[in-house]
Order: C-alpha cells, then structure tokens, then sequence
C-alpha cells in the first residue's frame, strides 16, 4: 500500500479525534500557524506514529491532544470527551487518569524510586494500582529487579523503560510518547520500541508516538505525516526504509 | 567582570530584594533602635536645657552612690535658702522641693498608679517665674493663679484634661502624708508642653509640699538666678565660699547642671540601647544564615555560566570578587532600605510609647550619623561576611562544569563536617561554661560558636530528622508527603541552613519560655513558703512604694484584722555593692513573711543591725556579728552589724539586705510603704476582704490581694516581661521564615522541570501547593525541633546559672513548646503560600522543555 490522501476513519473505533484543529501562536506578521485545521483520528488498539520535519508541528499535535496544550480553532476529543472544552483543572485529572506520557528525556522525579515513578500518577490520584498488572508490566519492561533504584542508578534505557511502564500502569486510553528513544543508543532505543510494541499488540494498548526517526516509526502499525501544519500523508504497516523514503520526500 | 555583575543582580531583581530582606529587617532594628533613643536622648536634652533655662546655679547634696536608676542624694536644709540669698550676685534662691503624690480622678483612679508609666509627682510651686519651669496658663478663659493658701493646688494640663478637672473644683491627691482634697486653683503647662514627658504633677504652695511630698526643713535643691551681669561661674563659686565647711553639698552652674542631668538620662537610656541593639544584633545574625543560603543557592544554579567565567579565561580570585561584589551591592541596597525602614520604625515605637503613657513630646526625629554609619557597615559586613564562603566554593567550580551538567549537591555527612561541627559545638559549650560563672558577653559569644556548631553539623542531621518528621506527614498526605520529604532531604546543606536560621530565633524564645516557667515556678514556690499574711496591700509600682505609712494604722482599726505590718523598699549601698533594701518589723516579720533565717535573729536588727542574703552574704564572706559600712542617700556612711543571714531567695520582693522598719525610717524621711502584710480573724473570707476594701477605699493606689492574687500577679510580671522579650525576638523569627520562603522559591526555579513533569502526568495544582507547602513545614519543623532543644539545654543551663539569684526550680514548659511547634508549622504554611503559588502557576509544557 503506497502513501495517498488522508484515509477515512480506520476500521477500529477511535479514541482520540481532532475535528479541524488549528494552532496559531504569535499575531499580526509574526503569526505561525502551527497547526493548520487538522482532522485526524487514531483507532483504539493502534500504535501510530506521527512524522515530520522540525517545525512540521507534530510536537503540537501531540501536546494537544494530550491536553498539555491549547488549540486556537477546532475541537479534540478523547473518547466522547471534548478536552478542547476541558479547563486546567478537568485535564490534569485526565492526564493523571486517562493519558500515559513518555517524554524525550528526563521522564522520572529524581527523588523517588523505580517503583514510586512508575505509581506516581496512581498515587497522585490516590489509587493503588491492579497488582496483576501492574506485576505484567513491570515483568514486560524487565524492571522486576530495579524497583528500588532511584533514577540516577539507572541506564538511560532503563529509565525510558520506567517512563514506559508509568505510562502504562493507569491502563490509560491512550499513551502519548515524545521522541521516547531520541536520547537513547539504537540497542536501547530498539528494546524500548518493542515494549511499546508488544504492549500494543500484547496488552491491547492505544499509543501515539511523535518521531523523526523512520526506524523508531516502523516499529509502529500506521504512520501519519505532517508538514507546515498539515498532514500530508499516511502509511499503514510501515516498514523503515519506506518511511524514510517517504520523508525524503518530505524534504528532511 | 563587573559589567556582569551588575547584569546578573538587574536580571534577578525579585530575588535580590528577598536576599536583602534579612538585611533589611536586621538593619531597620538597628537603625529604629538609635533613632529612637537618640530622639528620646534629644528630647529630654531640650528638656532639661529649658528647665534650667534661666538658672545660673544649682545647690544640692553630693551623690551619695549610684543605683539601678541612677544617682541617689538625700536632701539638703532650708536653712541655707537665706545663705544663699545673701551671697554677692545672687538675685533669687528658692528651695526646690520634689516627690510623689497622685491625683485621685472623679471616678476614684488614681492617675500614673499602674506601675509602667510615667511618674506621679509633686512640687512646690516656685514663685519666680524665671526659676519655676511651670507656668500657668488659662483654659476655657477660666484664669489659673498660683497656690496661696495650704488648701490650694495646681495640676498640669494633661493630667486635668485626663481627669476632667477644671479651676474651682476639688481634687483629692494622695502623697506621704495620705490623702486629702484641694482646691485646683490653677492649671499649668511644663515648658511648651502639656505635661512634663507624660507625668502627672501636682504643685503646692512651698510649706505644704515640704510636709506632703518632702521633708520639713528641707529642699531637694537650691535654684538660683544670678544679678545682671554676673556670670554662671561666679555665682556658683561664691555661693561655694558661703557653704563653705558644709558637709557632702554641691554648687553646680546652671550649664553644669544640664550636662550632669543629661549625663545621667544618657546613662539610664544606654543600657536601654545595648539592650535593645542586642536583639538587632541577634536578628542580623540569623538573617546572614539565610544570606548565606541564598547565595550558596544562587552560585549553585549558576555553576554552568561560573564555570564559562572561568573557561573563557577569569581567574579563581575575580570569580570571588565578582560574587563579593554583587553581595556588597546587595548590602548596600539593604541597608539604605533599612536605615529608611528603621526611622519609620522608630516614629512607630514613639506613638507605641506615647500609648503607654510615656509621651515624647517632639514631632521631629532625631537620626543621629551613628545610626547611619552603623546602618550601612553593619548590613554590608553581614552582608559580604555570609557571602565569603559561598563565593570560595564559586571559584573551586572547574572550568570542566561549563559542559556539564550540574547535579544537586547532596553531599551531607562527611567525617570532617562532623569532627569539625562537633569540635566548635564543643568550644561553644565550653566558652559558655566559662562565661557563666565570669562574664555574660562570653556566654553570648558560646552561644553564637554553638549555634555555628549545630550549623556544620546540620547536614549530617538533617536527612534522618526530616525522615522522622516526614513520615507523618506522608502518612496523612500520601505521594505529594513523600515527595515534600524527599525533597526536603535531596540537599541536606541547603535545608539544614534554612532550618539553622530558625532554629536560633526558636532557641531564644524557647530560651524564654523555660525561663519564664522556671521563674514561675520557683516564685510560685517561695511564696507558698513564705507567705503567711492572709491578705496584703501592694503598691504597684518600681522604687519607694505609693502607700502612705498612716495606712497601716487605719488598716490596723479595721474589723477583722489581728496583725498589720508594712514593710518599706529603697536604694542603699552596702560595702561596695548597691542595691535595694527592705524594711521590715522584727518581731512581725516571719509570722506574716517568712525570710527562713537560717543564722543569727531578726530581733536583733534595732537601729544599726542588717539582715543580708545568703548568696550576697557568702560572695562578701560576711558572718554574723560583722561590721559593715552602710550609706544611706540621706546622712552619709553608717556602720551596721550583721545580725541575721535569710535564705528566702526565690521572691523577688526580697532584696539582698533586711533592715529594721525604725532603721529604715530614720534614714529614710517620710517614707511609704511599699507593701503590707495582714493577718485577719479567720484567714481569708469575703467578710474580712470587705472590711479592708473599705478601708483601702481612699488609696486607689494601693491593691488588695491574697495568696494566689499575689501569686497571679507576679507571674503575670514575669509574662510581661517575657512577652515583650519576645516580641524583640519575633524579629529573628520572621527573618528565619522569610529564609524559608527564599531558599523554596530558588529551589523551585532548580526543579522546574520536574514540577513541569509532574503536572503533565496528572499533579494537581493544589497538589503542587501541598507539595511545597509540606516541604516549608517539613523545613520549619526541623528549625523549631533543634530550636527547642538547643533553648531547653540553654534555659535549663541558665537556670542553674541562676541558682544564687533565687531561680532554683527548672521547669520545661512542655505545653508551650508543643505550642513552638505547632506555630512554627502554621507559619512553615504560612510563608509557603508565595513559593507554592509560583510553583503551582509553571506552564506545563514551558517547564518540561526547560534546560
């Protein structure tokens, strides 16, 4: 299958939508627009990975459906919630209970071990987590051994794996990952990519990855496309070098 | 290197004013202090200046000694008024008769009886206008004329407008010779002013006021005016030829007399200085930890762009001097703002003090360059001092770290930090022990090395006591405890340094607080022990006592009442030490107030006997039957017999030497009573109370209490005193929390991402606030909890140090330090609130994105 126009809405049901978003920062002649009335959708039980040169504005789609961020025009939903509607308050709750994050780097509070990270958002919300899956996840991630390091007697890679299970743990709708192996070497990198593979297709998990790298997107099962605010493209069961043939295109 | 400098202090200005903070408050109540006491100093200055405006000479009695509240004279005879008339150059002699003597009001209050305030006096009234430093005044178009007749009296104008008086009317005044009613025939004003610096004054005609408030044939001074002229000096040396040969007198000229007197208020107003320049001292002094801190702080979140310094090329010594630099302009501003903050402070104090009846009447203040110069090189010294060490560590950062990034210091217990922190703690105790048994600036100075002491141990302590202190807290507040725990504990130097500034504040207080319930409690003691009167009459107020010596008598007639005895208190010098005496009836005394004289006998007082008290007994190593050298204000050196040793140390109404009422009074003319013991059919009842309020009726002055009363009543002395101790050290405190408050806002610049990160997986910005709110409590808990045990250890060391004055029971005031804690975690909330709000308003995705 070659990389056409948006496609319609995929087969699964969608967890998270945006209807016509736009994202303008600055005014007047300095205005940027970030985000060019998007629609897109992501399917339940699917991990794609959204591409694009810097300054595509994949960052701020991510950020925006994640609600770390606000859209000036449009609407995004998650589930059959408008989080475009949501005040600050209404989405740290659905941060902390439906969403899992995984940043570049710098993902764990220095002062709280392994395990502590990873229940960080279930304890914010004063939950205990379910311990069978909680035990699948951290057996998943390989961290059974490392619960009670602190982040700074951790391996890089080690500490993206605890990002990852944190993301999981609440059983979220929907984890969001930025750049997760960006700071990572390719081994790392590579075994973090199969864990968020394997939750997908293991765990039945939703997630959504921002990426530039082609090899970190083929480990994923559709790819959309972003360029000057828009998305150009899409790509279903990608493979790397076809991605990358694809963002040659896209002039990166 | 400047230019850098001052562009770093530009680019964080909201930080430099919290640094300077400290400074500020320290400096203010330095500069409050000596403005004030200057104002007051210049006040009474003018004063006295305009009282002896016009007198060219002075005669009066040398000082006999210096007391407490300065020099002590007796009075002089009138019989050299005349003398001195005579003398060449001498236009007008008049005797200057002074003492005490109230104005009862229409509602039977006796005005200035409270004890605190300004003074109750009575002259009598000068017939020559240059000389009297009254003068009447007409109010409401009624003239004022002078006294004339016994019966007549003038008040000056404040006390008539306070109790409502006007010409015409009666007005009972109680003096020595109790009370009586007089005609106010005239209302006067002192100088300009309305009063004289707040005191009532009540003026009779000559004859009268040497029987109610002096001694009959005698003057307090001779004021005399010189003919024409005739100058100052030659006056007074002749009016010296014609007294020549009379004994312990003095001619001063009227320049000479200003100065004396101002010397003497300078005197008493100094210790008014140290003491309060003390407390200044104490505040800057807790205020350079938190500079200290802050720039340890700033130097640390500033390694990268230090070590970029150095790699492109600054040495090691301009790094310090450029951090030194910065803390010198932060001084500088501090102080300036200070200075300014301490004059308004001292305006404050002032219309503080006028509420308390001690009017300065002056709208000017006075600032005098001490307190400028004081202002600027105190708040810089401290300023640069707290910073030297942090800018050493500035220059020790490799150029290396400008590539690298900079973790937290987490470092705490080395052995060298223990050794050495133990090691100065050690040298604290011991310049502290020295001190107390010789001097108190060097227990002042074992405390400050112990303080230091517990300061460099603190990072090693920090950690486990944090932990203890959090895990309650983690327990009722779950993850955001934990994590207000742990950060807390992640740079032990940092939070130990905050909590050492409030640590010295809650020392001092706790200090206090167990002070002040161990003086409680052995006061408390020594009057259940002592105190066998069923009843007695107090005059509240410092020095001679307020009631009139007849009072015994009519109390002696009153139903109910089986035995009266006054007791009488003033200034006496024994051998070489000054100090109070009391007069007591021999063989009364110890039914109604056990002095427990453990050698010799009361009885045996008479007319030259003392009682002495055994600590001053033993220091002196006087035994009974001992000789001693006795001067009494009045009639020069005496010798006395040592006829009894008491060991009734624990009440403070009991001064160091016991005479007999018949010695007290013959050389104490026309005395009071300072107080009077009863002992009534059928102990205390409300019978007996009614009787003797009745009787008591005509001397509002004078305060009916029983046992417990009087025992309520000095411990509420002891509170006062406390209290206003306190308050003083309040400043200290609030230096501390605004530390607190400091060292959290920079801590949360350093963890913006974290916080950032935090809020992007679901923390709540109330979950924000507790977090650095709990980290504020977890902080001033450990300031209040060394606080407490370093004051306790204090107060429980002052207290035995204070065995020989009496304090002999030590008691730990648990309740109040439950209390210590408690306030110091609200107020741990309370100086969180700015910190947590800034924390809890990071844009979340600004915050993860931050370096």
């Amino acid at each position: 299958m070659t990389a056409t126009a948006p496609t319609p809405v995929p087969a699964q049901t969608a967890i998270a939508r945006a209807v016509n978003v736009s994202k303008i920062y600055g005014t007047g002649d300095a205005e940027v627009r970030a985000l060019d009335n998007i629609a897109v959708e992501f399917g339940m039980g699917v991990f794609t990975a959204i591409m694009g040169p810097s300054g595509s504005g994949k960052s701020t789609l991510l950020h925006c459906l994640a609600g770390l961020d606000r859209v000036t025009s449009g609407q995004i939903y998650l589930g059959d919630i408008e989080i475009s509607g949501c005040n600050e308050k209404q989405l740290t709750l659905i941060r902390r209970d439906r969403i899992g994050f995984v940043f570049q780097a710098y993902n764990l509070i220095p002062t709280l071990n392994a395990e502590e990270n990873i229940t960080l958002p279930m304890a914010l919300a004063g939950r205990k987590p379910d311990p069978e899956w909680y035990r699948q996840i951290v057996e998943t991630v390989g961290l059974a051994n490392r619960l009670k390091h602190r982040p700074n007697e951790l391996s890089g890679g080690q500490q993206q794996r605890v990002a990852v299970a944190r993301a999981l743990v609440s059983r979220p709708d929907l984890m969001f990952a930025d750049e997760p192996t960006g700071n990572l070497d390719s081994k790392s990198g590579a075994e973090i990519l199969s864990f968020m593979r394997g939750a997908v297709k293991d765990l039945h998990q939703t997630i959504v990855m921002v990426t530039h790298d082609p090899i970190a997107a083929g480990y994923s099962d559709r790819v959309v496309f972003l360029a000057d605010g828009h998305i150009v493209d899409e790509m279903h069961e990608p493979t790397a070098d076809r991605v990358l043939d694809r963002m040659k295109n896209l002039g990166e | 290197m400047f230019k850098v400098t001052i562009k770093g202090i530009l680019a964080h200005k909201i930080r430099f004013l919290l640094t300077g903070v400290s400074v500020i408050l320290g400096v203010a109540f330095i500069s409050g202090t000596l403005v004030l006491t200057a104002t007051i100093n210049k006040t009474f200055d003018s004063l006295l200046s305009n009282v002896y405006q016009k007198t060219d000479a002075v005669v009066r009695q040398k000082a006999a000694f210096k007391s407490d509240i300065g020099s002590v004279r007796g009075r002089i005879d009138a019989s050299l008024i005349p003398k001195v008339q005579k003398t060449d150059g001498v236009a007008a002699a008049v005797g200057n008769v002074q003492g005490l003597a109230w104005i009862v009001d229409k509602k039977n209050e006796a005005l200035n009886s409270s004890g605190q305030g300004a003074p109750a006096l009575g002259f009598a009234w000068i017939n020559d206008s240059d000389l009297s430093p009254f003068h009447l005044v007409d109010v409401n178009g009624t003239p004022s004329r002078a006294p004339t007749k016994p019966n007549e009296i003038v008040i000056d104008k404040n006390s008539a407008e306070k109790a409502k008086y006007t010409v015409g009317a009666t007005v009972p005044v109680i003096t020595q010779a109790g009370r009586a009613e007089y005609k106010l025939v005239g209302i006067a004003e002192f100088g300009e002013q309305d009063s004289l610096l707040g005191a009532t004054t009540v003026l009779f005609t000559p004859a009268v006021a040497s029987e109610v408030v002096g001694q009959p044939g005698k003057v307090d001074e001779i004021d005399v005016r010189a003919d024409p002229g005739v100058s100052q000096t030659e006056v007074a040396s002749n009016i010296k030829q014609t007294l020549n040969g009379e004994p312990r007198i003095e001619v001063l000229t009227g320049e000479q007399i200003v100065k004396d007197s101002q010397g003497e208020v300078e005197d008493q107003l100094s210790f008014i200085n140290i003491f309060l320049l003390a407390f200044g001292g104490i505040a800057l002094f807790v205020g350079s930890f938190t500079i200290f801190n802050t720039f340890s702080i700033i130097i640390a979140q500033r390694g990268r762009e230090m070590a970029l310094l150095r790699a492109i090329g600054a040495r090691g010594t301009q790094v310090v001097w450029s951090v030194l630099v910065e803390a010198a302009m932060v001084g500088v501003m501090a102080s300036a703002v200070g200075f300014v903050a301490g004059v308004a402070l001292a305006v404050l104090l002032k219309a503080a003090l006028a509420a308390f009846g001690a009017d300065i009447p002056t709208s000017d203040v006075t600032i005098p360059n001490s307190a400028i110069i004081l202002s600027f090189v105190v708040g810089m010294a401290v300023t640069v001092i707290a910073a030297v060490f942090p800018a050493i560590r500035a220059a020790r950062i490799p150029p290396i770290a400008a590539l690298q990034r900079v973790g937290a210091d987490q470092s705490a217990g080395t052995w060298k930090r223990v050794v050495t922190g133990l090691g100065v703690t050690g040298l604290g105790i011991a310049l502290l022990a020295y001190g107390l048994g010789n001097a108190l600036a060097v227990v002042g100075l074992g405390a400050l090395v112990i303080f230091f002491g517990i300061a460099i141990l603190g990072p090693t302590i920090a950690r486990p006591i944090s932990a203890v202190l959090g895990w309650p807290i983690q327990r009722i507040k779950g993850i955001t405890g934990l994590l207000a725990e742990e950060n807390a504990k992640r740079n032990p130097k940092r939070t130990s340094a905050t909590a050492a500034a409030l640590m010295i504040g809650v020392a001092l207080v706790v200090l206090i607080l167990v002070f002040g319930a161990s003086a409680r409690a052995t006061v408390g003691a020594g009057i259940d022990q002592s105190m066998k009167a069923d009843y007695l009459v107090t005059s509240n107020s410092f020095g001679p006592g307020t009631l009139p010596r007849l009072l015994e008598d009519q109390l002696r007639d009153t139903p109910g009442v089986e035995q009266v005895s006054g007791t009488q208190k003033n200034f006496i010098k024994v051998g070489s030490s000054a100090s109070e005496v009391l007069g007591v009836d021999p063989a009364v005394v110890d039914s109604l107030f056990d002095l427990d004289v453990s050698e010799g006998s009361l009885e045996a007082l008479k007319l030259d006997g003392i009682a002495v008290k055994r600590p001053t007994a033993e220091g002196k190593g006087w035994k009974i039957g001992d000789v001693v050298t006795v001067q009494f204000p009045q009639g020069g050196s005496k010798s006395f017999t040592v006829q009894a040793i008491y060991d009734q140390t624990r009440v403070p109404q009991i001064p160091d030497f016991v005479v007999s009422t018949d010695a007290f009074v013959a050389n104490y003319p026309n005395t009071f009573d300072s107080a009077i013991y009863l002992q009534t059919k059928g102990g205390p009842s409300p019978a007996n109370r009614a009787a003797l309020e009745k009787t008591l009726k005509p001397y509002p002055n004078g305060e009916l209490q029983d046992r417990d009363e009087f025992k309520a009543a000095q411990s509420a002395q002891i509170n006062q005193f406390l209290a206003f101790v306190t308050v003083l050290l309040l400043f200290a405190v609030v230096i501390a929390l605004f530390g607190i408050a400091n060292t959290l806002g920079l801590s949360i610049l350093e963890r913006t991402r974290e916080l950032g990160l935090m809020r992007a997986v679901g923390m709540t910005r109330r979950q924000v606030r507790s977090l650095v709110r709990w980290e504020a409590v977890i902080i001033a808990l450990l300031g209040a909890f060394l606080g407490v045990v370093i004051g306790v250890i204090f107060g429980w060391v002052l207290v035995r140090a204070l065995k020989d004055e009496g304090i002999d029971t030590f008691r730990a005031a648990p309740v109040q330090l439950v209390w210590v804690f408690v306030i110091a975690a609200i107020f741990g909330v309370i100086v969180a609130i700015w910190p947590a709000r800034n924390a809890s308003k990071l844009d979340v995705l600004q915050s993860i994105s931050t370096e």
